[in-house]
């Protein structure tokens, strides 16, 4: 395949930024989570 | 008990404020000077070949960027030396450039060539390669359809 | 418990199993372009991600617009707002990314300062200021006032950046889809891949957005219940310098 290393940086950059996103935010969220008691959580 | 006032911590200046606030600055700036890139670049990105010395803006005495596309059997390569005919609207105009263009640079393509026309031939310092927003998949037959309709 | 919920959950794996699915059809099954050979699987990601951005953006606006009218749910309309913004602006940035891959292979350079390209990345610039203008302000009711005027007028922009193939002359192609003909330019499956991709992107989009607008939620809560947390602390104190005088 030609421009194989353009074609699958686009894609690893794009998949990737967005699956660190979604990691980081997980992350963040049971850091917090575990500081707020469930009955302030409206989605519980 | 000890009732005397506490004194307050002291307030965190630090990153956490600071650095919203300097992005925030950055970025109006990048904001600001991508409006002058862009007003200074001329807003349309190119003449077409039949415009230059016609059109405000398309002056043939000073540098500009034209849009055209390759003619058929137009195209020369010799010694890094890249040489061909672009049309437009049934005006033609010989481009010289020193160098190999980028892109998917081929006869019958549109192309935007940067340059001073000088004695008639834009010696061009730069060619971008203007696809078309057409998407087909590639085989023998659509080959050949492709570079007959490009040209015809 | 986190921000998770049994939706979320179904949204993650279908989103998991859609990008797949875009994946393979964007390496394996579609066949090159005629004119541009592979560098159109490209494609498959620099468009979702950017019509995908503009609906984060679009999506930010309609939520200020809630939260400056509905004055008894401002927060809630507010923190979707910050939340899609922040997802918009990574899709815009990769947006942006790769068209500048995309741009070297067919065009021949990264960038130029041509009408889209140029609206492009003064839209991302402008979502970064809005970012980080939310993130000045501690008091939540102030943010959500101030980034909500803000977000109404950014989201102007929009028009402007995906006309500007037709109003300007643009070395970036016009559209193959959404243009103004109505005219579809693409065969079959790279279609069919194309708007694969834009059920992912929106997919990813939403996990993400109510991940995000729950986050700032629980981050919001914190600074409450600790705030609660050290009154009554002061107050036990107290209570307790008072018995034991």
């Amino acid at each position: 395949m030609k421009d194989l290393g353009f074609i699958l940086a686009s894609w690893v950059m794009t998949l990737g930024s967005i699956g660190v996103l979604a990691l980081v935010t997980l992350r963040r969220a049971r850091e917090l989570s575990s500081r707020v008691p469930d009955e302030h959580k409206p989605w519980v | 008990m000890d009732l005397t006032p506490r004194s307050a911590p002291e307030p965190k200046r630090s990153s956490r404020r600071v650095l919203p606030i300097v992005v925030a600055v950055l970025a109006s700036v990048a904001g600001l000077a991508i409006v002058v890139m862009f007003l200074t670049s001329s807003i349309d990105y190119y003449c077409n070949v039949d415009e230059v010395g016609v059109r405000e803006g398309c002056d043939d005495t000073r540098r500009v960027r034209v849009q055209g596309s390759v003619d058929e059997g137009s195209l020369q390569s010799r010694a890094g030396n890249t040489s061909f005919v672009m049309s437009f609207n049934g005006v033609s105009l010989p481009v010289d450039y020193e160098g190999e263009p980028g892109g998917v640079f081929q006869e019958c393509i549109p192309v935007v060539a940067h340059g001073r026309i000088v004695d008639g031939v834009l010696m061009a310092t730069r060619i971008e390669v203007r696809h078309s927003n057409e998407y087909e998949a590639e085989n023998a037959d659509r080959l050949e359809e492709a570079e007959k309709s490009a040209c015809s | 418990m986190t921000t998770g919920t049994a939706a979320t959950r179904v949204l993650g794996v279908l989103a998991i199993i859609t990008t797949a699915w875009v994946v393979v059809s964007a390496f394996f099954l579609t066949p090159a372009d005629v004119v541009q050979g592979d560098s159109v699987r490209i494609m498959y990601a620099h468009v979702p991600t950017a019509w995908i951005a503009y609906l984060a953006f679009v999506t930010t606006a309609v939520a200020s617009g809630f939260s400056l009218v509905r004055k008894h749910r401002t927060l809630g309309f507010d923190r979707v707002a910050g939340a899609s913004a922040e997802v918009g602006v990574l899709f815009m940035a990769m947006t942006l990314i790769t068209g500048s891959l995309w741009g070297r292979i067919t065009w021949g350079t990264f960038w130029q300062w041509d009408p889209r390209l140029t609206t492009t990345l003064f839209l991302f610039v402008t979502y970064v200021g809005y970012l980080a203008i939310r993130r000045v302000d501690v008091d939540p009711v102030r943010r959500a006032r101030r980034s909500s005027v803000i977000a109404l007028l950014a989201v102007l922009e929009i028009p402007l950046v995906h006309f500007s193939v037709v109003l300007w002359r643009s070395l970036h192609q016009e559209a193959s889809v959404l243009n103004t003909d109505g005219d579809v330019r693409l065969d079959g499956l790279m279609l069919f891949t194309l708007f694969s991709g834009v059920v992912a992107f929106t997919l990813m989009f939403v996990w993400l957005v109510m991940h995000r607008q729950r986050l700032t939620a629980l981050s919001d809560l914190e600074r409450v219940v600790g705030l609660d947390a050290a009154i009554s602390a002061r107050r036990a104190e107290g209570v307790s310098g008072i018995h034991a005088t």
